[in-house]
């Protein structure tokens, strides 16, 4: 199974004294998993570990079974974006795809016709002879996501990809992503831009101060979050009315209205429980329901949850 | 989890063989060069040296283009070790300038701006990164010095003969030798230089310091001791007195004396010369490693 995996195994790394990640066991499936946390928790650190960049002080790192001290055998599995803009300033964007490549072990016809692949899977082609030194800050972006592509990696590991998109480019780069995820890659994405990569993520890794505050599929991550009861958002024609019949219930902590006028917010302890009151109410009441949606779960509302106002930030 | 459609088909295709890799390097580089009018410039004029002497080769075997010119055979330069040293180290000044033009170029923009672990997300290790950068300068300083010399005294031997070429074959390997021990110092030095000092500029400028200022701290060392083993800090000196042995010429005349001012009884024992400049390549390759790190480990 873990041939399969991306394996920390009680790992550690320490900067002299500084601590970079503890004690962190991780066994990452195929898929999109985003690394979540603010600066300084550990996010660059894992993903530096996993491409084998840095060594673990402790543990071992394994990326499809590959141990992440064999450069020569890791990379062909392993694209990596880094979250700095580095570029060779005289290149143009088809020259630093197609020279990296060539780093890679590509004959120079192979690395041509992928350079074009990674160029179009990237909506760049027509920039492809202009210099990257020329390029704006979005397709300086891109174009480093591509050489992490290119040569058709299992693996992406990308750290920031999102900063400095547009709105729009934004929107195609997390198709983007979506699409590596369904072809059966292992996505491994750092983001500040929570409610994005909530979307997208098919699992999350929440990081605080070095530690692993929790992972999994984030409704999942939810629901182990006792202390906070669940907020559920109910869109409804008589909202006032069903807040009513929903006070006197032990399963609901508390039940406000919508600033629109159009739904019930609802925390409950027991979300399993209130959807059965909430179907028995409506019924007995004859509500229109239109939405029943949880509120918060999502990575921002988790994140807050499990670290607090630390988290706030991101 | 999702059931994923396994859609993905990792590269299949043919690999280059992994020890030539780092020549994709200086490719690039080289590209970058060109582009610029003053580096062009400059390294076809180290070109006119070797030309010159070429000249000087030809006439010295042809008589009637003596005569023509009114020169007499006796009164053109002799076509010994001499002359090749003084070959060598005029091209191995230009070869000084060349280094102190580019070198700084190669890796101090690359860690300027984080770009290291570019190259090393890759199959390709820090070893192939600081060779790839090296061949740069190893593959020009050629160009400049024991190429051409190896030509020069290939053509000074087919116009004198074999007997001329079995009694001066030292010659040729001291073209060859001292010429890569100059490379390796200027290029080894250069970039651990550049790795950490990222403006280019004053990289550039710590290159001259290193070779002057250590030659007025080495002179100072032996005037207030009253030794020569101050020397041992004195890159020219070391550089020199491996010259004087390679070339076996008298020390007034052969290019370690000329260029790299060595003077009669200061020479040091070429074997602390030869350690010397092991202890020189030892630091260099030390502070390169110190800085050429897929990330740097500062917290």
């Amino acid at each position: 199974m873990s041939g399969a995996r991306i394996v920390f195994d009680d790992v550690s790394r320490f900067y002299g004294e500084v601590l970079g990640v503890n004690r962190v066991s991780l066994s990452i499936p195929e898929g999109i998993t985003s690394l979540v946390g603010p600066n300084g928790s550990g996010k660059s650190t894992l993903m530096n570990l996993m491409t084998g960049l840095i060594r673990p002080t402790q543990g071992t790192v394994s990326v499809l079974g590959i141990p992440c001290d064999r450069p020569d055998k890791l990379f062909r599995e392993v694209g990596y974006c880094t979250q700095y803009d580095s570029f060779p300033s005289s290149l143009t964007g088809y020259e630093f795809l197609h020279s990296y490549l060539l780093l890679h072990g590509m004959t120079s016809s192979e690395a041509e016709k992928l350079t074009w692949e990674a160029l179009e899977r990237i909506n760049l082609t027509g920039a492809a002879k202009r210099r990257v030194a020329g390029y704006s800050k979005g397709m300086r972006q891109r174009v480093k996501l591509a050489q992490a592509l290119a040569h058709n990696p299992r693996v992406l590991v990308l750290d920031e990809p999102l900063n400095g998109l547009d709105p729009m480019a934004r929107a195609e780069t997390l198709a983007l992503f979506r699409q590596l995820g369904e072809e059966g890659r292992h996505v491994v994405v750092s983001s500040h831009i929570l409610h994005e990569v909530d979307r997208i993520s098919d699992q999350v890794i929440l990081l605080s101060n070095g530690y692993v505050v929790a992972e999994g599929r984030i409704q999942g991550v939810r629901s182990e979050v006792k202390e906070h009861p669940m907020q559920i958002l109910v869109r409804c024609n008589r909202p006032g009315e069903l807040a009513a019949k929903l006070f006197g219930h032990e399963q609901v902590v508390e039940a406000k209205l919508h600033a629109d006028g159009a739904g019930l917010h609802v925390r409950t302890r027991d979300a399993d429980s209130f959807y059965l009151l909430l179907n028995q109410v409506v019924l007995d009441a004859g509500l229109e329901v239109e939405k029943v949606a949880p509120a918060d779960e999502d990575v921002n509302s988790v994140y807050e949850y499990l670290i607090g106002s630390e988290g706030g930030s991101q | 989890m999702a059931v994923y459609k396994k859609s993905y088909r990792g590269y299949e295709g043919p690999l280059t063989r992994e020890r030539s890799r780092f020549l994709i390097i200086p490719r690039y580089a080289f590209e970058e060069m060109r582009r610029s009018r003053f580096f062009t410039s400059f390294f076809l004029a180290t070109l006119i040296n070797p030309l010159v002497c070429a000249l000087i080769i030809y006439l010295h075997h042809n008589f009637s283009a003596l005569e023509v010119m009114g020169i007499q055979p006796d009164q053109i330069v002799a076509i010994d070790g001499a002359f090749f040293g003084f070959y060598l180290g005029f091209q191995s000044m230009l070869a000084f300038f060349l280094t102190a033009f580019i070198g700084p170029g190669l890796v101090s923009p690359d860690l300027a701006n984080n770009a290291i672990p570019l190259y090393l997300a890759r199959p390709f290790n820090r070893t192939d990164y600081v060779l790839g950068k090296m061949s740069v300068l190893l593959i020009l300083l050629s160009i400049m010095t024991w190429v051409p010399g190896l030509l020069l005294f290939s053509l000074q031997s087919y116009l004198e003969g074999t007997a001329w070429l079995g009694d001066n074959l030292r010659l040729a390997a001291a073209l060859f030798l001292g010429s890569w021990v100059w490379m390796l110092v200027l290029s080894l030095l250069i970039l651990a230089i550049s790795a950490w000092v990222k403006w280019k500029p004053i990289a550039g400028g710590l290159l001259f310091v290193v070779f002057f200022a250590g030659g007025g701290f080495a002179a100072a060392i032996n005037e207030i001791l009253r030794t020569k083993w101050g020397h041992l800090i004195n890159l020219n000196h070391i550089v020199g007195s491996i010259w004087i042995w390679l070339f076996k010429g008298s020390l007034e005349s052969s290019g370690g004396a000329v260029f790299f001012g060595v003077q009669r009884g200061e020479e040091l024992p070429v074997w602390t010369a030869w350690t010397g400049l092991l202890v020189l390549c030892a630091i260099c390759l030390r502070l390169l490693g110190k800085k050429i790190r897929g990330v740097e480990v500062a917290p």
